[in-house]
């Protein structure tokens, strides 16, 4: 066990590293210079020029400022945002227990409906309902989420008017964040209704971003079970006398997930890309929104921090899965 | 033969019937293809699609950037209030959304198209070099491909549209360098199979040189993962495009693009459904014909591939 | 009356117009305290007619029989609850490949037990005793520890031990084997068949032994089934059809029997393969590789008839020398061999 885990965390430092160059070199790529880029249209004089260039390190070689950022990212230090003049990772540490949150929840919504949807698929084979579910979840697939979105808030919020159309929660409510989870802040509160509000402030925008999941899942689950529906063992347990119900719940089930979970651990780079769009749609202060608005104010300091935490974010919940991946499938641990 | 004369008798017949001639191998995957529903219909709404985007101009009741000050946000022609000219409704501005969307059509195939094309050039060059050479360009290659798909692609995407500055053609760069992993990848691990093979170490006795070897030799023998990947990649390319318009990075008003006729129309989500649902059903519509494609592609290409 | 009555079992794939008969009006019964030989190459049907009997045809498969019964009940008309009671508790089935007959999420003692639970009930407590039992009953060493192991963690033997287990449970009264020891090691393969044997005299069993090899079926069953191509070819008792085979099949089988080549250059070998699903000869299956086939017999289909007291599908049954009966001389004999 212990060397597999030494050995995904071979491959992983140096994607590491290469993150860390990418994202390094972003800023020196820009056609303009990141100086001008900050002073904007009033421009800056040379003498202040060249102090802002020693400030944040731009005359000395290449290679020293990749190691000094190296070194800074190390100790937590992404540098200061153009705009706020606050660390950025401090802004990212505020920010991102929200799209925690949401991205919680968007997959939960995500396994829920997704799993099933394969599942029944599977065991219809071939059949409409099988037909029915895969169309589904191919258009699920297909979905381009920020459109999802505004027919979402357009039909629940605006038309029916049974959920609010943004925000994390009600401004009737005031809430001190404590764990940054309005779901967990506002039921430690003693305000009443403020979970709930805050709840339905979440069901729109976790529809919006587990979809994509949800249909990718429910193609994998169906595959992975036709796959185990195939394999023998499946068929002795029906040899046994069990009924459909517990071969395919017990039997096929616990071994059509292994596979599954590895893809819904893959999934959590496409939430990360899903909630950028979720996020800017509904207003929800996460950093997908953060994101947004640093790029339109070339806020480069901040977009370099956040994609690289969020890189950061997927890299490690792709290992964490990969683990517990040798950890259910024990016969794994030793291939690759 | 008198076999055709007395065809009850005779066994080869049976064999005749079964046996037959092989079919070749395009309409073998023709036949395995047509038997996939989903995939038939997928491929005929690209037909249309395609079609509308290529006679656009004609198709295309108006310009669709010329706004009518007389008609702003008129409702489709089955709607009290509809202005009978204008039979999807016009947006903000009074344009056409009908010959917007038409026009749309054009920009998001030929998206998709340039990109995955742009793409899977590259890819294909970076990933049979690194697959065929080996050695530190592999490692080279594969490690910055690895990386690459660290990020989320749609981050990665709006990350180098930030470097490159919004508009259409960086969108579209953006996208291109954002799938090439994906065809470095496939082509790579074809190479690096089809190396082995009998017939490479032949023809390599055979004086054959790099070149030849590579593109000649090996190339087509991998062709077929690498078609599937790119009809699926025109769909997540056109879906990109579309999110990156919607954000601002992509194409930018008033080029009809469909993402950013989205983003332009946002702030009606109350008040005029038809501004927001159509441009959003094609590119869902679009997306999917792909995707259905890409899937019945891949099962018709190799069966073992078939998840 | 028999335990297991099988009339004219016939197994269907594919379109219904032009259907595939994997098992083609098959017949066969098994009595309790016997054990039945089913032989035949691969692709003879016999799996799949063991699998129509245990219920285990997925649609589009089609099962029909004049008659299938256990112990005087139609298997075929029963209700499918009713059916599942059945089958695992008194029909209980042993497949060939122990390594990927265990399901590999479950310990050892997980599977037995599963049987054991739906069928039984009893008290957790009760069923592990039970399952300690089993695990030593087929010969497991350490069967304590062996009970919390996964799978993957046997060797084929002992997986194929456990399967056994698993399968006498709750003691069945019919026991199909299929195929149990195609999977193992040649030194493994005589323990177990010894193990099978010795369970079904202990507990009084019905055996049916499904195999390609015949020289085990020789020492194992009373009666032997030969099929081919999904049909019945003969049958009779074990040691008679050793003696004096009565279809050329047989004959060509036991000649091919690595024993019987002894002092030979070579081992005799039968030319070709069982026909498939597109190549199936319009005439006697067995024609296009049977030395002794003639025009007859690829323009026609014989019946299963009654030769000697041998239920023999072929126009020509052998006689005790071995040589075709009933045909001419100036008949058109191909030479095959």
């Amino acid at each position: 066990m212990l060397g597999f885990f030494m050995r995904r965390l071979g491959d992983v430092i140096p994607t590491f590293f290469g993150v860390t160059i990418l994202v390094f070199l972003m800023i020196h790529l820009i056609p303009s210079d990141p100086i001008q880029m900050m002073a904007g249209e009033r421009g800056v004089d040379p003498e202040r020029y060249a102090e802002l260039q020693k400030e944040y390190g731009f005359d000395q070689p290449l290679v020293v400022q990749y190691f000094n950022y190296l070194g800074g990212v190390l100790q937590g230090d992404l540098g200061k945002s153009f705009v706020t003049k606050r660390p950025v990772i401090e802004e990212f540490a505020t920010l991102f227990p929200a799209t925690i949150e949401l991205s919680v929840m968007g997959i939960l919504f995500a396994v829920i409906i997704g799993l099933p949807l394969g599942v029944i698929a599977a065991i219809y084979r071939g059949k409409w309902l099988d037909h029915l579910t895969m169309s589904v979840s191919l258009t699920g697939y297909s979905m381009p989420i920020f459109w999802w979105a505004l027919l979402l808030i357009m039909f629940f919020s605006t038309t029916l008017g049974w959920t609010p159309v943004s925000g994390r929660l009600s401004v009737f409510y005031y809430i001190e964040p404590t764990t940054g989870f309005m779901l967990i802040d506002t039921l430690m509160s003693d305000e009443k209704g403020a979970f709930i509000s805050a709840l339905s402030h979440l069901i729109l925008p976790t529809i919006a971003l587990g979809t994509i999941p949800m249909a990718v899942i429910a193609r994998m689950t169906r595959s992975s079970m036709l796959e185990v529906l195939g394999e023998e063992y499946i068929r002795v347990a029906r040899a046994k006398g069990l009924s459909p119900m517990r071969v395919i719940m017990v039997h096929a089930l616990r071994n059509a997930l292994i596979p599954v979970i590895t893809v819904i651990g893959l999934q959590v780079g496409v939430l990360f890309a899903g909630a950028i769009l979720t996020e800017t749609i509904f207003s929800w202060p996460g950093i997908g929104k953060w994101i947004v608005e640093a790029l339109n104010r070339r806020d480069y300091p901040t977009i370099q921090g956040g994609i690289l935490m969020i890189a950061f974010v997927v890299m490690g919940v792709n290992l964490l899965v990969d683990l517990m991946y040798g950890v259910i499938n024990p016969r794994i641990r030793y291939k690759r | 033969m008198t076999s055709q004369n007395t065809p009850s008798t005779a066994p080869e017949d049976a064999i005749d019937e079964t046996m037959g001639k092989p079919p070749s191998p395009f309409m073998e995957t023709w036949n395995y293809f047509r038997k996939n529903r989903g995939a038939y219909v997928g491929l005929i709404v690209i037909a249309i699609i395609l079609f509308v985007a290529a006679f656009a101009d004609v198709i295309s009741p108006y310009d669709p950037i010329l706004q009518d000050r007389t008609a702003f946000l008129k409702p489709p022609i089955w709607m009290d209030g509809a202005d009978p000219r204008y039979i999807l409704g016009t947006d903000a501005v009074g344009r056409d959304i009908l010959s917007r969307l038409i026009h749309g059509a054009q920009l998001s195939v030929s998206i998709g198209v340039f990109v995955v094309i742009a793409s899977m050039i590259a890819g294909i060059m970076l990933g049979v070099t690194a697959g065929y050479f080996r050695g530190w360009i592999e490692v080279g290659i594969m490690r910055l491909m690895d990386t690459m798909l660290a990020l989320p692609s749609l981050i990665m995407a709006m990350a180098i549209v930030a470097i490159l500055g919004p508009g259409l053609e960086n969108a579209m760069l953006a996208i291109a360098i954002v799938q090439l992993p994906h065809y470095v990848r496939l082509s790579r691990a074809s190479v690096v199979t089809e190396l082995n093979k009998e017939y490479v170490i032949a023809s390599q006795i055979a004086g054959a040189g790099h070149m030849r070897q590579m593109f000649i030799n090996i190339l087509p023998n991998c062709m077929a993962p690498l078609i599937v990947q790119g009809t699926l990649g025109i769909s997540s390319a056109i879906l990109d495009a579309a999110a990156l318009g919607f954000l601002g990075l992509g194409a930018q008003p008033p080029l009809p693009e469909w993402g950013t006729m989205l983003a332009e129309a946002r702030e009606f989500v109350g008040s005029a459904w038809w501004v927001i649902t159509f441009p959003g059903l094609c590119i869902l519509v679009t997306v999917l014909a792909f995707n259905l494609m890409g899937d019945g592609l891949r099962d018709a290409l190799d069966p073992k591939m078939k998840r | 009356m028999a335990l297991l009555e099988v009339k004219n079992l016939t197994v269907e794939f594919g379109s219904e117009d032009k259907p595939f008969r994997a098992v083609d009006s098959v017949s066969y019964s098994v009595d309790r305290g016997e054990v039945l030989g089913i032989v035949g190459e691969s692709g003879s049907g016999k799996s799949v007619s063991s699998l129509a009997i245990m219920g285990l045809i997925d649609f589009p498969g089609r099962v029909t029989a004049d008659s299938l019964t256990f112990d005087g009940q139609d298997l075929l008309t029963m209700a499918p609850s009713k059916r599942r009671a059945i089958t695992g508790k008194d029909i209980a089935m042993i497949f060939q490949d122990p390594m990927s007959a265990l399901n590999p999420c479950f310990t050892v003692e997980a599977q037995i037990m599963e049987a054991l639970k739906v069928h039984e009930g009893g008290s957790k407590k009760q069923r592990r005793e039970r399952t300690l039992d089993l695990i030593n009953q087929v010969g497991i060493p350490d069967p304590k520890s062996r009970m919390t192991a996964y799978p993957h963690q046997l060797s084929g033997g002992m997986s194929q031990r456990v399967v056994i287990a698993m399968a006498i449970a709750c003691q069945p009264r019919l026991l199909i084997a299929d195929e149990p020891t195609t999977a193992l090691d040649v030194t493994i393969q005589a323990q177990i068949i010894d193990l099978l044997l010795k369970l079904q005299e202990d507990s009084d069993m019905g055996l049916l032994l499904i195999t390609h090899d015949l020289a085990l079926v020789s020492e194992a069953a009373n009666r032997i089934q030969v099929m081919y191509a999904g049909q019945l070819f003969e049958s009779g008792p074990a040691d008679s059809i050793f003696t004096a085979p009565r279809h050329p099949y047989t004959q060509a089988l036991l000649e091919a029997l690595p024993e019987r080549s002894v002092g030979r250059d070579r081992l005799s070998t039968i030319p070709g393969v069982v026909p498939g699903q597109y190549d199936r000869p319009k005439g006697c299956l067995l024609a296009p590789r049977c030395r002794y086939a003639n025009d007859h017999c690829v323009a026609s289909q014989p019946e299963v008839t009654d030769f000697n007291g041998r239920d023999v599908r072929c126009f020509y049954p052998l006689d005790d020398q071995g040589l075709p009966t009933g045909q001419t001389n100036s008949q058109n004999v191909g030479e095959t061999v």
